[in-house]
């Protein structure tokens, strides 16, 4: 056998991830973080539903050598599954968990969580820890090209997936809690070149920079963009939420509303232009970013068919706005204690309750620095109606100090007492998203400290990780629990489901590893192949 | 040498008190004409136990041993100018400038290529890697090239020098996982030709020439033909000069994978 004569040139034939398989609901495929560019993480595949949901097995465990805490919700193409851990992706065949391919960047300068890869053309794109944005080439990881987009000299760092829309990516940055200006940038496929920035700290005289005190505070309050966001192709809107503004925890030396912080802005994709934001904790002083995914509905809403993004917050209400103008359309507690403000007025904006704000003696402020809901993933299933949200109920112990902020140096002016502050607890809760109002909840166990977020599927399951690193299977209408599997590990993603040659598969990163799970089958014989070596 | 010597070697390396008046760093480091000088001289006085490039035998491996990597200049200088007592290492009468060329060569041969001086021309280089080379058929830089052999993007920053030259001169002297030559023949009779990039018992993973991944489970396949010796023609000896060699390693040892930083631009 001649083996080297099939040296030859490669072509390009290859299939293409398109934007408009982007576009669709998950079925075989999930294609982003958050399965399509709504953010509802729903999947079209019912293979795995209340009947048959209680037959799921273990189906390959892979092991993240040196991984700290997976964040990453995985990508699967094709039978391909790619992981991404702190400057590195894996790329796995997704029937087995082999893995094909592995891409590390060693040249990194710091190393930070990574919450996954997109996926466009026949490119992987991820960002490193120091904000560098990467392309590979799916089949064989082989490095296209990597441009840098952000400076860690000025407090920027990188942890989300980045989102591809049109013939671009469109990135953020972290570093909200050590001093930084935030930005949302998108970036050319092709090249990585940048089309174009949006600072989400006006520079001085542009609107919004009057909502500052100083200088210093445009050039270092925060507002970071640490998760992705999501996209309406229609109306060309990209939906990317802002993170606190800094220092977090005390606000005497910013006085004002601090936009675009704590905020969710809607950004033209083609050339960065702010359509509208809407801030929901303004002068935040709590570390209540907004990170939460902004999910896109299109839904009736008081009798009328409304394109509604909605949004439950780290500060604790529910959030219905019009996704087209940024009209506020309804905001409601979705925890039973909450205790900053007493509701909203008619735009959406607070009403406080009076000293909430953190103090060197400290105040019990509801929700937690934690938030109601972090950044876990909610989930909507468009069967039953129903939004599903991570919930945390807790109270925190926030202090402050008036200590003069030094960028990257020290934190936010002090921050949460764990040691007066409540242990909390998880619910899994269940919320019609044109009222606000609770269906059902699922109250877990555990000690209020894990991040997974939640899957719909169209067989009528919601998956999610509880606070005791189970994976559960509860039915979508009822809540009621169908199957769980104990993980052994804190779970700091959501899941995803995909289908390879007809077999439905679930699958979660949890702590070091990635677990993939489908229905039970008898073992099938494996007939002894002939394998030789040629010289 | 048995492994008690070679422990012997590290704590002798790692602590062995220096003279104050050899120099930390080596005089002569990153010298072309020096490198070039200690390469002879290795070869004449050091390979028959350290290996003709230090990648050891009788004696340790040189070029990935920590004890040496982490070592100073001046501790590996009088580490051969004193031997290692208990071990067949001697000391050396050689000229202090003839053991600051070995070190020079020895450090050649395991720092990142990326990081040295090279006589080569990168732009020629190029030029042979697309063109007389043929090594972007299989080798890919920067998104350029064929699939079937190791993305070259980083070569520089990730392979000593002396392990580029080798892979060039000998393709099967560093075989590299994921790149193994192989056939499968499917129960159906289909045959996929590739390179191996995952294989167990129960299941095989093949690229193919047109960048097309096929997942097989062995249940179905009927035969599985590896091909034991690397898919990279062996002639290159032959097929370019000293001089296109140079310049080829000198093209590959400045792939770094990043580019400069804009502020280092």
């Amino acid at each position: 056998m001649k083996l080297l004569a099939f040296a030859v040139a490669a072509s390009a034939l290859w299939a293409q991830v398109t934007v408009e398989d982007l576009r669709r609901a998950p079925a075989r495929d999930w294609l982003t973080y958050a399965g399509d560019y709504t953010g509802q993480r729903h999947s079209t595949l019912t293979q795995i539903n209340g009947r048959t949901a209680a037959s799921l097995v273990p189906k390959w465990i892979y092991h993240v050598d040196g991984a700290k805490r997976l964040e990453a919700s995985p990508v699967i193409y094709q039978g391909v599954m790619y992981v991404a851990n702190t400057n590195e992706v894996h790329a796995l065949d997704a029937r087995t968990g082999r893995r094909i391919w592995y891409y590390a960047d060693n040249s990194a300068t710091r190393k930070d969580a990574n919450r996954g890869v997109a996926i466009l053309g026949d490119r992987i794109f991820f960002v490193t820890s120091d904000a560098w944005l990467v392309a590979l080439n799916r089949k064989t990881g082989a490095l296209l090209w990597q441009t840098q987009y952000g400076d860690t000299k000025k407090g920027q760092f990188a942890t989300m997936a980045p989102l591809a829309v049109k013939d671009r990516l469109i990135v953020g940055i972290s570093g909200g809690d050590g001093g930084v200006r935030g930005f949302v940038a998108a970036l050319s496929a092709a090249t990585g070149k940048e089309l174009w920035r949006f600072w989400t700290i006006p520079a001085k005289g542009e609107p919004g920079s009057e909502t500052w005190s100083t200088d210093f505070d445009l050039q270092w309050g925060g507002a970071a963009t640490w998760m992705s966001g999501t996209y309406d192709p229609e109306l060309n809107l990209v939906y990317w939420p802002t993170g606190n503004p800094w220092p977090t925890f005390y606000g005497g030396d910013r006085k004002g509303d601090n936009l675009y912080a704590s905020s969710v802005l809607a950004l033209d994709a083609d050339s960065g232009r702010l359509k509208w934001h809407f801030q929901f904790t303004p002068h935040d002083t709590h570390d209540w970013d907004a990170q939460s995914w902004p999910v896109l509905l299109d839904l009736p809403f008081q009798g009328r068919p409304r394109k509604l993004l909605v949004h439950p917050n780290r500060n604790g209400f529910f959030y219905v706005l019009d996704r087209t103008n940024g009209e506020f359309l309804l905001a409601i507690p979705f925890i039973d204690r909450l205790n900053w403000a007493t509701g909203v007025d008619a735009k959406g904006r607070p009403i406080l309750v009076p000293d909430m704000d953190p103090t060197p003696d400290g105040r019990k402020v509801c929700p937690s620095l934690r938030g109601a809901s972090n950044w876990m993933s909610p989930s909507f299933n468009p069967q039953t109606g129903l939004l599903y949200v991570p919930t945390l109920e807790q109270c925190g112990f926030f202090a402050s100090s008036a200590q003069r902020p030094v960028p990257m140096l020290n934190l936010g002016a002090t921050g949460e007492d764990p040691t007066k502050s409540d242990r909390g607890r998880f619910y899994l809760r269940a919320i019609d998203p044109t009222t606000g109002k609770r269906r059902w909840q699922y109250p877990m166990t555990g000690n209020g400290l894990s991040r997974p977020g939640t899957l719909s599927t169209a067989g009528g399951v919601i998956f999610f990780g509880d606070d005791t690193g189970q994976l559960v299977a509860l039915d979508a209408r009822s809540g009621e629990h169908l199957w769980h599997f104990g993980t052994g590990q804190m779970m700091t993603a959501s899941p995803v489901t995909y289908l390879v040659n007809g077999k439905q598969y679930v699958t979660v990163a949890a702590g070091m590893d990635v677990f993939t799970f489908g229905l039970f089958e008898a073992a099938l014989p494996v007939p002894k192949v002939k394998q030789t070596e040629e010289p | 040498m048995k492994p008690a010597a070679w422990i012997l070697w590290a704590v002798w390396l790692s602590t062995a008190a220096r003279p104050e008046t050899t120099p930390a760093k080596n005089p002569l480091a990153d010298q072309p004409a020096a490198i070039n000088a200690g390469r002879k001289l290795f070869v004449a006085g050091c390979s028959a136990c350290h290996g003709s490039n230090g990648e050891g035998g009788r004696g340790p491996d040189l070029v990935r041993a920590w004890f040496v990597r982490k070592a100073s200049d001046g501790r590996v200088f009088d580490t051969i100018r004193n031997g290692v007592p208990g071990t067949e290492m001697p000391p050396s009468r050689m000229a202090d400038q003839s053991i600051w060329q070995i070190v020079a060569f020895l450090r050649s041969v395991s720092a990142p290529a990326y990081d040295l001086p090279v006589t080569g021309d990168v732009e020629a280089g190029k030029q042979i890697f697309f063109g007389k080379g043929g090594c972007a058929t299989c080798h890919s830089i920067g998104g350029k090239g064929g699939v079937i052999g190791p993305d070259l993007s980083d070569a520089g920053k990730s392979n000593p020098l002396m392990k580029l030259r080798e892979s060039i001169l000998d393709p099967n002297a560093f075989l590299v996982e994921g790149y193994r030559a192989v056939k499968v023949t499917t129960s159906d009779g289909r045959e996929i030709t590739g390179v191996a990039k995952d294989n167990t018992n129960y299941s095989i993973v093949v690229l193919d020439s047109a960048g097309e991944l096929h997942s097989f489970m062995k249940r179905n396949l009927r035969a599985v033909v590896f091909r034991k010796s690397s898919l990279m023609p062996s002639d290159f000896k032959t097929r370019l000069t000293a001089r296109e060699l140079d310049d080829l390693l000198a093209f590959l040892s400045r792939q770094a994978g990043r580019p400069a930083k804009k502020d280092e631009q």
